[in-house]
């Protein structure tokens, strides 16, 4: 397994036991200068504790070569929206409503779900498209206040995998991994590149409504180090666990315990001193002490003035959720957290599909223009990356009355931010929108051009496990699109 | 990055040990000696040749020896000594010509083809090599059979108090590294009760253990621990991280696995009752062929034969190939499903029992260790004929007691039957109602589907469609007063039907699980022999790429071994499929390379913190090279002649010098020279693992409930620890409170949801097998220990018990707090702290407010003192002396 996964110990908020070396040897103590005794002497206890701060897993880390974007803000649209509805047009696709598939898609080929796709009928687009801002992007109406930044997007509309069913393609989409176990995106990055605020968590997840995500692809770290997993938070209430004392204990009381605890850990401490952990773990309570006050801070929506409420759709109870979770994402970027997760959805629109996705971008659309343009008009957008995405996208034939099936084979998803010069369009998909035909972009692809905009090189950002050196992106990623997506 | 730094690190380390070992191979040879030249330029192949033209002979060529190197493969002779311009292996490793060597990667580099041209040059010599292992063993020391080395001679000035100290003697030695005193007493007793049963030593056996002057006391201590049933909970919950123990399939459907628990309770069982580890593995994959026993009674109508119970008990150990993750979707797909746990328990098992990472050849031949992809799919093979099954653990007696009394089930189908028939008549009639105030066309229009109504009739149908629509959000309150009476009389029915149902049947020999079902094992069985799934090679691992079909055997890298007597080749017709069996068998030879190093390795790790080899599910080429290599070999060969016995290793450990030495011992050179410890100049302290925690709060406050067994527990959580839940059902909380203070190792483990504390302090994910347990310090464990409600509850028992044992004088409330928690008595200081920090809380703190209510015996010391007592109690739980053992 892991070579120095144990020896994961830490300071300030955590360090690793392994980099005792390195603080010695920075602290100057050659080979021989040093007399045999017992206990390490004070110089030497002082200078540890001076340099455990440059050995926290979680401290920011220089990225593979310089960065465009810092921080990201990643929805996840859970279901799949279907692509021809909303960022994918297909004409072609309207003028066969209600015919079979040609032969020339070959329909027998195409693995869904449920339907099959040689005895389903094509089902056109109700939603009307238009062409958006410099750029003529076209986008449904679904969209139409997202449309408005058109010029801030880059849409791919040439994304592909081979999962046609939400387990496994949801995992792939975070963990490039079919299979249990791996590090979802959020992850790997914090793992990466650490983070910029030691007060509030590097990595944090948020999810709508009903719709809970239980699966560990949306939080877990896998096999990397439980350092790195999301911390979920609430939009509502306090938003980490265990922040708040018992109010048996009541602040005042714990404020003299703590100072009890901290006398009481130095002392234990003294014929101890080089063990980094226990000093870490004491800087943790000043730590935790800090987060109780820092945190609720920063969901105290109250301090947003009504006008910033409203761009984020808050004062419309259909897009007020959204909108909540849209507004904490940026004043957590503002803050320093690195990677800040949005799941919504359900957007599984397996019969009337129109219905369900009407109801979806109803709660979405507005939140997310306004976090563009927050985003934007406080110069954060340039080092934000907001990506949107799902696990798949749908079909071009109907599945019963009005629905529409998996398609993992072509779908869309956007980018905006973050170094990304907008207004592109990437790749496409056939006439009828079922599969991806040109400049395909596989989610490793996705993958590896998210972590090149963070200044990281997909290849080289790997963790050895069962014997290999993993990757988020496995053996893919060769398509990373950072470089044309920044370029004029 | 820092990470990076310290894999050079080991990397390099691991690269020199590599090299060591070739060229320690290479140099021990009798004469002639081989010079300089060759020794490097067969390094050379070694390092970039030999693991594919090697054991694994790809296009037929083998090189490590000088007859096969001549004879070359498919592409013809590789040397032609003295000719390296016309020497193949010399030109594909210099990317002149067509074939290019190692494939996909660069030439050598210049300085390496000069060695390689010198050497061939020189006319390729080869002095043959006189190793102490066969030229037919594999180079990669794990993979031949340990020998038992002679233990190294110590300086008679040194006390030295079993082998284990010599072999770690002498590597401090030779490090010129000072070994640690011995530890105090009473640090090893926390240390020792920790160790075997996962809890804190009670005060009365701290007393008893320090007034205990006989020689022998520190192993009758042990004993005792290893005699607790606490003892099997402990180590059977080290062993559940290694065999990815779960009780649901995780993914976002996270089946749920009703008799996982079975499993963890035979593990437990296993561990308390010393079964030996052969038996142990036997059991787990193949007691089903090995012991093929049911519970059919033979003439004996009160009781089953012991041994029948036990073979019983073997099946259930196969439990372990029925607990890994699934997606539920998999199910719809028969070869996918047969693809995915074959993979799975092909992995699990070379992983758990062999320590290889098997599973890297599912792909591609294996990179690094000589496993070919065949050799992977004929290793999968030996579960081709196996199907995960549920067998009842009870006599068919039991069965055909509770079929007996099945009709009580049938009268609960029945009475909630007549209660749903009842709402729907009163449904019904109320809709009647409601229809019969609208006018014959307005019904008209209501009777037309949706679809093919004109917007006329869509119009005249609207008043009634909402009209019934509000009758179905409030019909219940339309009912009168009789109907409403009659409806609670049939829903009580249902409830006392229910309340019918037995617990036990007739002969209460049999407790049925849930409402009413026959206890059952989840185990492996078979599939019928027309079922059995053809395994093949499969390119890239994809299930569409089949290749060549394959047979069950093990790596070809071990036929060197040969068949031993009871792994006959020769099979019973009937039981063909019976390939499991083989495979246990053949794992548990006495003469097997890795299984008991590898197990010894991870009761070594459970012991110090660190294995000998610290990847422990890793003894392949990318695995680190043991520490002590021949410490290793000596405990692996003393485990196997012990008859495999577990607790004699964990006396033997926990005997030797090595593990009684001090923690808190450190000079600057060893400090310098070996921080981590790899050593062994210290006894590394240890953290508490999440369990541990759990327990340990739990036994201190004295609420801890130590029942043993059963179906998972499940304590209550906070709303906001829910939240990650997708919906409430899938946590049923136990009814009874005092299941919520049981051990950790019987809490519900979800893989999609785990046990939020847990998680907290790095309870392993349990989608893989985890060799060791990550260790964090992060401030989310301190707000835990800090805020979370258990804690304080726990801290609110605690002063309880205190003031229980001494109602009134708060100095003996400190001294035993401090005995309790941290097994020694308060310093004077201390002392004085505690009772200056209770003071002020007492006098100057703010009434406490958010009780409900006092507990009783708190309420006689009034508010003000129970508030700063738990205040005292649970900073204690805070200390780092309390998660940390010395």
């Amino acid at each position: 397994m892991v070579k120095y996964r144990n020896n994961l110990q830490c300071c300030n908020l955590h360090e690793k036991v392994g980099s005792r070396r390195e603080f010695l040897a920075k602290a100057g103590f050659g080979f021989g200068a040093l007399a045999l005794s017992c206990l390490p002497n004070e110089e030497l206890i002082a200078s540890t504790l001076k340099n455990r701060g440059i050995n926290n897993p979680l401290s920011p880390t220089p990225p593979h070569f310089p960065a465009k974007a810092k921080n990201v803000i990643f929805m996840f649209m859970k279901g799949g929206p279907s692509h021809i509805d909303t960022f994918d047009p297909k004409p072609e696709l309207n003028r066969l409503d209600g015919q079979f598939l040609p032969p020339s898609f070959r329909p027998e080929e195409l693995n869904l779900q449920f339907v099959k796709a040689h005895e389903a009928k094509l089902m056109g687009s109700p939603r009307t498209f238009k062409k958006y801002g410099k750029s003529g992007i076209e986008i449904s109406d679904l969209f139409s206040n997202v449309g408005q930044f058109a010029d801030e997007l880059a849409v791919i509309r040439s994304c592909y995998h081979d999962s046609i069913i939400h387990n496994p393609a949801v995992n792939l989409a975070f963990c490039g991994s079919v299979r249990l176990g791996h590090p979802t995106l959020g992850s790997w990055i914090t793992y990466g590149l650490g983070t910029e605020n030691e007060n509030l968590p590097a990595f944090i997840a948020m999810q709508s409504g009903n719709f809970a995500f239980s699966d560990k692809s949306f939080h877990g770290s896998g096999f990397l180090p439980a350092v790195y997993q999301a911390t979920r938070a609430s939009s509502q209430g306090p938003p980490f666990q265990n922040l708040d004392p018992q109010p048996q204990i009541g602040v005042n009381n714990q404020r003299r315990m703590l100072e009890q605890l901290h006398l009481w850990n130095q002392k234990h401490l003294e014929t101890r001193r080089d063990d980094s952990r226990l000093a870490a773990r004491i800087s943790n309570y000043q730590l935790a002490f800090r987060m109780q006050v820092e945190a609720p801070e920063l969901t105290d929506l109250t301090r947003e003035p009504k006008s910033i409420q409203s761009l984020y759709g808050m004062d419309d109870e259909k897009s007020s959720e959204f909108g909540r979770m849209c507004l904490l994402a940026r004043r957590m970027v503002e803050r320093g957290v690195r990677f800040v997760q949005l799941s919504q959805g359900n957007w599984d629109g397996h019969s009337n599909c129109d219905k369900n996705h009407v109801d979806n971008a109803g709660k979405t659309d507005k939140p997310i223009a306004g976090l563009l343009k927050d985003l934007k008009q406080r110069g954060l957008l340039d080092t934000t990356l907001v990506i949107w995405i799902g696990e798949f996208g749908r079909t071009a034939v109907a599945q019963g009355d009005g629905g529409r099936d998996h398609n993992p084979h072509g779908f869309s998803c956007w980018m905006a931010g973050g170094g990304i010069r907008g207004g592109k369009v990437i790749g496409a998909t056939d006439p009828l929108g079922c599969r991806a035909i040109e400049d395909k972009v596989h989610v490793h692809d996705v993958h590896a051009t998210i972590l090149s905009l963070l200044g990281l090189d997909h290849t080289k950002l790997t963790y050895l496990t069962q014997g290999r050196d993993m990757r988020l992106t496995d053996v893919g990623g060769q398509n990373d699109l950072s470089e044309r997506l920044t370029k004029a | 990055m820092v990470l990076i730094t310290i894999r050079t690190t080991t990397l390099i380390t691991k690269f020199l040990f590599v090299l060591f070992c070739f060229c320690s191979s290479s140099l021990a040879v009798g004469s002639p000696p081989a010079s300089i030249v060759e020794v490097t330029a067969r390094n050379i192949l070694k390092r970039h040749c030999v693991s594919c033209h090697g054991e694994l002979k790809v296009s037929g060529l083998d090189l490590r020896q000088l007859e096969t190197t001549l004879i070359g493969g498919s592409q013809g002779p590789s040397l032609v000594p003295g000719k390296a311009t016309e020497s193949l292996l010399f030109l594909a490793a210099a990317h002149v010509g067509e074939l290019k060597m190692p494939p996909g990667k660069p030439a050598l580099s210049l300085q390496d083809l000069e060695v390689l041209r010198n050497w061939i040059n020189a006319g390729a010599p080869w002095a043959s090599v006189v190793a102490s292992h066969k030229e037919s063993e594999p180079t990669w020391w794990s993979l031949r059979s340990p020998r038992r080395p002679l233990i190294p001679p110590v300086r008679e000035d040194t006390q030295i108090r079993n082998p284990i100290d010599a072999f770690i003697l002498e590597k401090l030695g030779e490090k010129q590294l000072k070994p640690a005193p011995d530890t105090d007493k009473r640090t090893l007793i926390r240390r020792a009760a920790f160790d075997l049963t996962g809890l804190p030593p009670k005060p009365e056996q701290v007393e008893k253990f320090l007034n205990d002057p006989s020689p022998d006391a520190y192993e009758k201590l042990l004993d005792s621990f290893m005699g607790s049933p606490r003892y099997g909970e402990r180590w059977g919950r080290h062993w559940l991280d290694v065999v990815r123990y779960a009780d649901s399939g995780g993914y976002e459907t996270d089946e749920y696995f009703p008799n996982a628990w079975r499993y963890r309770d035979y593990v437990i069982k296993s561990f308390n009752e010393n079964k030996p580890y052969d038996r142990f593995l036997q059991e787990q994959i193949a007691g089903d062929e090995l012991w093929p026993d049911n519970l059919d009674l033979n003439k004996d109508y009160y009781g089953i034969a012991p041994e029948k119970l036990e073979h019983m008990e073997a099946k259930v150990g196969t439990g372990l190939y029925t607990f890994g993750p699934e997606i539920l979707e998999d199910l719809l797909d028969a070869p996918k499903l047969v693809n995915s746990r074959l993979t799975d328990w092909a992995d699990t098992t070379g992983t758990v029992f062999m320590g290889l990472t098997v599973g890297c050849a599912r792909c591609h031949t294996h990179k690094f260790d000589p496993i070919s992809q065949e050799d992977y799919y004929r290793f999968q093979a030996f579960f081709a004929a196996s199907q995960p099954v549920e067998i009842p653990v009870v006599t068919k007696m039991g069965i055909f007691h509770r079929n007996e009394s099945y009709p009580i089930m049938l009268g609960i189908d029945e009475a909630r039957r007549s209660y749903r028939l009842y709402l729907s008549q009163l449904k019904e009639k109320l809709v009647d109602l409601t229809k019969s105030e609208f006018s014959p066309k307005i019904l008209q229009a209501y009777e037309i589907t949706e679809e093919k109504r004109t917007p006329q009739e869509k119009k005249l149908a609207l008043p009634l469609i909402l009209a019934l629509k509000s009758l179905d959000e409030n019909w219940e309150d339309q009912l009168t007063l009789e109907e409403k009476e009659e409806k609670r009389k049939k829903l009580q029915k249902i409830g006392e039907a229910v309340l019918e149902l037995p617990e036990k049947d007739h002969s209460h020999a049999v407790t049925y699980d849930g409402f009413y079902d026959v206890p059952k094992a989840s185990v492996l069985g078979h599939r019928e022999p027309d079922l059995i799934p053809r395994v093949h090679v499969l390119d890239r691992g994809e299930l569409d790429r089949k290749g060549e079909e394959v047979d069950a055997s093990v790596p070809a890298i071990f036929h060197y071994l040969g068949n031993s007597e009871n792994e006959s080749s020769h099979v019973d017709g009937a039981k063909v499929h019976h390939t499991r069996k083989q495979l246990a068998l053949w794992l548990t030879r006495p003469d097997h390379p890795l299984t008991a190093r590898v197990m010894v390795n991870r009761l070594w790790q459970w012991h110090f913190g660190h294995g000998i080899v610290r990847t422990p599910n890793d003894f392949g080429v990318r695995g680190d090279p043991p520490t002590h290599p021949e410490l290793l070999d000596w405990l692996a060969t003393e485990f196997v002649s012990s008859g495999w016995d577990i607790k004699a290793m964990h006396k033997l450990i926990m005997l030797s010098n090595t593990y009684r030495m001090t923690s808190r011992y450190s000079n600057l050179r060893n400090i310098e020279m070996d921080p981590e410890n790899h050593f062994l100049w210290r006894m590394n302290r240890r953290r508490l693992e999440a369990e541990t925690v759990w327990d340990t709060l739990h036994a201190v406050a004295g609420t801890i409930n130590l029942k043993m067994g059963g179906r998972p527990v499940v304590p209550s959580l906070l709303e906001d620890e829910l939240a990650g839940l997708p919906a409430l059902f899938l946590w049923p909380v136990s009814a009874d409170p005092d299941e919520h203070r049981r051990r950790g190792v019987y809490i519900l483990s979800r893989r999609s949801f785990p046990f939020p504390m847990f998680r907290i302090f790095d309870q392993p994910d349990s989608s893989i097998s985890c060799p060791s347990r990550d260790e964090t310090t992060v401030a989310t464990q301190s707000l835990w220990s800090l805020n979370n409600k258990i804690v304080l509850e726990q801290a609110t028992e605690l002063a309880k018990r205190l003031v229980n044992i001494d109602g009134e004088s708060a100095s003996t409330w400190v001294s035993n707090l401090w005995e309790i928690t941290l097994g020694r008595f308060p310093s004077k200081d201390e002392k004085r702290e505690a009772l200056e920090l209770m003071k002020i809380i007492e006098n100057h703190g703010e009434l406490a407010n958010g009780w409900e209510k006092m507990p009783p015996v708190l309420e006689e010391i009034g508010p003000a003192r129970s508030s700063s007592l738990i205040a005292l109690c649970l900073t204690m739980f805070n200390l780092n002396e309390f998660l940390y053992i010395d």
